[in-house]
């Protein structure tokens, strides 16, 4: 069997690494810190549509669907009319996904595979949903973060220790040793830790934070609704093969996260998942395409 | 004709769909808009969940495939979730019960 170096990686590392990253987009921690205030969130908000063109497309793209255009005789073309149509929430949506999307892009320049970042969407959606669904004592916006956030260690792993990174991730899909012991093994921490350095580093609420270090063993934060979230939502996702890396796997399920999320696993799930199902679809292709 | 329930996002409905679930639109956490199930959309009722920024509704779509299809399909479908299950402890009656609902959800 293929042996590789071991690397030892620790929080300054990591940290000292993230500063060759791109920057964390600003507009992330605005929107949470502005969401008890409605006049400041969708101020915030028109901002960041306004300063990002990508934002703006997509927000006019998505306003001048075939539906949406019913209401209408003429094509959108102005930003404040496309906001007034799709509405905040999906605004929110949209800013939110479309700057970390831009980030993840400046990331990877190396060319990571495309289902990293289609998981961390699917993640993140099926927190949303969850969230509704559970009705979690934790924020649309928090949920829907910690979700695209969860597996950044990972992505930060890839960038810095490619093969070895590779090398986890074939053996995590041939065996039965789950990738948080391979990376353990060979990075000293699993890329849950890691991830957690940068959220903290990027200044993240405290709960997004724990939701992503804890997401593999949320039976050590059961305090934390949002780790449960993130930890269901995961396995749903690999569940419902929402990417179809054709690597995706079941192996854990934490009772003690479904039990804080008040989850039984009866035929009233199916809406869940079928909603889960259909944004995620619609999702990866209104973000894969250019606009 | 068959028909076959999906979900679908609000850019996607088309006047006369049959809606297979009633549509609840919560917007600032107060209902907005009803509308029953069996309600067959109509070009005003779409603008109406438009207007209250309605994201996904449940409909009947046709199902053309034939019955044998239909069960060829299914066990497709049912072998990729025992492979994606294949490391689960099935034996925990969570996972056990999280197993059939899907196994469930995917051969319909």
């Amino acid at each position: 069997m293929l042996t590789l170096p071991k690397a030892m990686v620790s929080r300054d590392i990591v940290i000292a690494s993230s500063r060759t990253l791109p920057s964390f987009p600003s507009v992330v921690n605005r929107i949470l810190s502005t969401l008890d205030d409605v006049d400041a969130h969708f101020d915030v908000l028109v901002q960041a549509v306004n300063r990002d063109p990508v934002i703006s497309a997509r927000v006019v793209s998505l306003a001048n669907t075939a539906a949406l255009r019913g209401m209408r005789a003429a094509a959108v073309v102005d930003i404040a009319s496309a906001i007034s149509l799709i509405g905040i929430t999906r605004l929110r949506h949209i800013t939110l996904i479309s700057s970390l999307n831009t980030f993840f892009n400046g990331v990877a320049r190396q060319g990571l595979p495309s289902f990293y970042w289609q998981h961390s969407m699917a993640a993140g959606i099926c927190c949303e949903e969850l969230e509704l669904y559970a009705d979690a004592p934790a924020s649309l916006s928090e949920a829907l973060l910690a979700g695209l956030l969860h597996d950044i260690g990972q992505l930060w792993l890839h960038c810095v220790y490619p093969d070895q990174t590779q090398h986890c991730q074939i053996q995590a899909r041939q065996g039965a040793v789950d990738i948080e012991q391979l990376e353990q093994e060979s990075f000293g921490v699993h890329h849950g830790t890691i991830g957690a350095w940068l959220a903290e580093h990027w200044s993240l609420p405290a709960a997004v934070v724990a939701a992503i270090e804890g997401h593999h063993n949320p039976e050590k934060q059961v305090n934390n609704p949002l780790t449960a979230l993130v930890h269901v939502a995961e396995v749903i996702s690999n569940a419902l093969d929402l990417v179809g890396s054709g690597g995706n796997k079941v192996t854990f399920l934490s009772s003690a996260a479904c039990q804080l999320l008040g989850l039984t696993w009866t035929d009233d799930v199916r809406a869940l998942f079928g909603r889960i199902e259909a944004r995620a679809s619609h999702a990866n292709a209104f973000f894969a395409d250019a606009p | 004709m068959k028909t076959r329930q999906q979900y679908l996002p609000i850019e996607l409905a088309r006047a006369g769909m049959l809606l297979c679930e009633p549509v609840q639109v919560v917007e600032h956490g107060l209902v907005s808009m009803t509308l029953p199930a069996s309600h067959v959309l109509t070009q005003e009722s779409l603008n109406q969940l438009v207007a209250h920024h309605a994201e996904f509704i449940e409909v009947a779509v046709p199902d053309e495939r034939s019955d044998e299809q239909i069960a060829v399909d299914a066990a497709l479908s049912a072998r990729r979730v025992m492979e994606i299950f294949s490391a689960a402890d099935l034996t925990d009656p969570n996972m056990a019960a999280f197993f059939d609902l899907v196994l469930c959800y995917r051969s319909k």
